[in-house]
């Protein structure tokens, strides 16, 4: 049977890249420091989904509090979406991010980032999804 | 334990009409020499110059003065006008500066304003150049592409403050010092009700100053645009094209540095200003 990396050892290295990436992001949203950022919004309660590039985490919030979902079965639903390309996951996620790389806005600004569906819980609670979303960064690689 | 401090500053209100309004204007002020006139960004208010106010290398020779646009900080709206919907327009903003350095009796001074206030700035400098000894821009350009539907703003279901911080989060550099990024933000947290967003209708619906500046004469009053290189909503792309129209305008891109130079990074900030100030000082 095929693992997960027998899988990604046929990938073209930009799906590689993709991988990692969103196998970072999940790492540092399982991290306990996640858990301290939700305190700050005990009231949100949504379903997220965060692509980089062709590469889905699904993000469940109860009171605040994140679930990583990283298999789900098709059609689970979310009620926003932050799709991000990885090259723009990549330069958001450096010690310091180069200008114009260095913020979710700048990254859309420039055509590598984007929001869709329900925004009402992403843009109510944003900078705790700015926060959320930049904690790779400080976590340094899985 | 830290020892007590005083700072220079003086805070004051000044009563003036501005159109058809009277407005109770808040303004801090330090130092002595020529009239140095700050504007503060969109949404937020005078504390963003609370350094400059403090720093003996511009006090020593300017008499700096930092005034909250009514609506903003310690300034009400004008009286009567609480329920109407804000919006600032060019000629409001215009008048405002204006009446305030009449009012003061300012002779030539010099107006630095960041964001809204460096947008103003060309519009002073295209308009109302011989007033003025030399004017600053920060953040400034005579045109920017929007980058967010401003409606969420103000709605009753999202906390206007956090959302206005959380937005503008961005455009501080990310080498800005904590505390200092931490008062930026929380100027746009305190912010009114719609106060952001009414600024922004100035900056985007009334302020296109494309085509508009070619009657801007920096040999009768030059003109200093600044503009930090993590700033994503005047870009220094946007500040190189708008100097690349004004004949002698003066043109530097900031390292380190976002949309706040003067209150996100004070130290770095200074590095840029100072000469500029040195240099309009010496040309009287």
């Amino acid at each position: 049977m095929n693992t997960r990396n027998d899988r990604a050892n046929g990938d073209a290295p930009a799906d590689l890249a993709s991988r990692e990436l969103a196998a970072r992001l999940r790492n540092a949203l399982r991290h306990p420091a996640a858990e301290r950022l939700g305190r700050r919004v005990p009231l949100l309660t949504t379903r997220a989904l965060v692509a980089v590039d062709a590469e889905d985490t699904h993000l469940d919030f109860t009171q605040g509090r994140v679930t990583v979902r990283e298999h789900v079965p098709l059609l689970h639903p979310w009620d926003f979406a932050i799709r991000g390309s990885a090259a723009a996951w990549a330069a958001l996620w450096v010690p310091v991010p180069e200008p114009g790389w260095h913020d979710l806005f700048a990254l859309s600004k420039r055509g590598e980032m984007r929001f869709e569906g329900h925004l009402h819980p992403f843009l109510a609670h944003l900078q705790f999804f700015k926060d959320l979303l930049s904690l790779p960064r400080a976590r340094g690689t899985a | 334990m830290t020892p007590a401090s005083l700072e220079p500053i003086v805070g004051r209100y000044l009563t003036t009409r501005v159109a058809d309004d009277t407005c109770r204007i808040y303004f801090e002020e330090a130092g002595k020499g020529i009239p140095l006139v700050c504007l503060h960004t969109a949404g937020a208010d005078s504390r963003q110059f609370r350094h400059i106010l403090c720093d003996a290398a511009v006090t020593d020779h300017f008499r700096v003065l930092a005034f909250d646009l009514p609506w903003h900080g310690k300034s009400y709206p004008p009286e009567g006008c609480h329920d109407e919907e804000y919006l600032l327009t060019t000629e409001r903003y215009v008048a405002t500066v204006r009446a305030f350095c009449a009012a003061l009796g300012l002779d030539r001074p010099v107006v630095m304003g960041c964001s809204i206030g460096g947008r103003i700035v060309l519009q002073l400098a295209a308009e109302h150049g011989s007033e003025f000894r030399a004017l600053i821009g920060l953040e400034a350009a005579d045109f920017q592409k929007p980058w967010y539907d401003t409606s969420w703003l103000h709605r009753a279901d999202v906390h206007g403050g956090e959302i206005c911080a959380a937005l503008v989060s961005g455009l501080v550099a990310p080498q800005s010092p904590a505390q200092h990024r931490d008062e930026t933000l929380w100027q746009y947290k305190q912010g009114g009700p719609g106060v952001f967003r009414g600024d922004l209708h100035f900056y985007r619906v009334d302020g296109d100053l494309r085509g508009r500046l070619g009657t801007i004469d920096t040999g009768r009053c030059p003109l200093y645009l600044l503009t930090g290189e993590y700033d994503f909503s005047c870009t220094p792309e946007d500040t190189l094209r708008t100097a690349e129209g004004i004949s002698g305008a003066r043109v530097e891109i900031m390292k380190e540095v976002g949309h706040f130079p003067m209150s996100e990074n004070p130290a770095q900030f200074r590095r840029y200003l100072l000469p500029i100030l040195e240099e309009i000082r010496h040309d009287g």
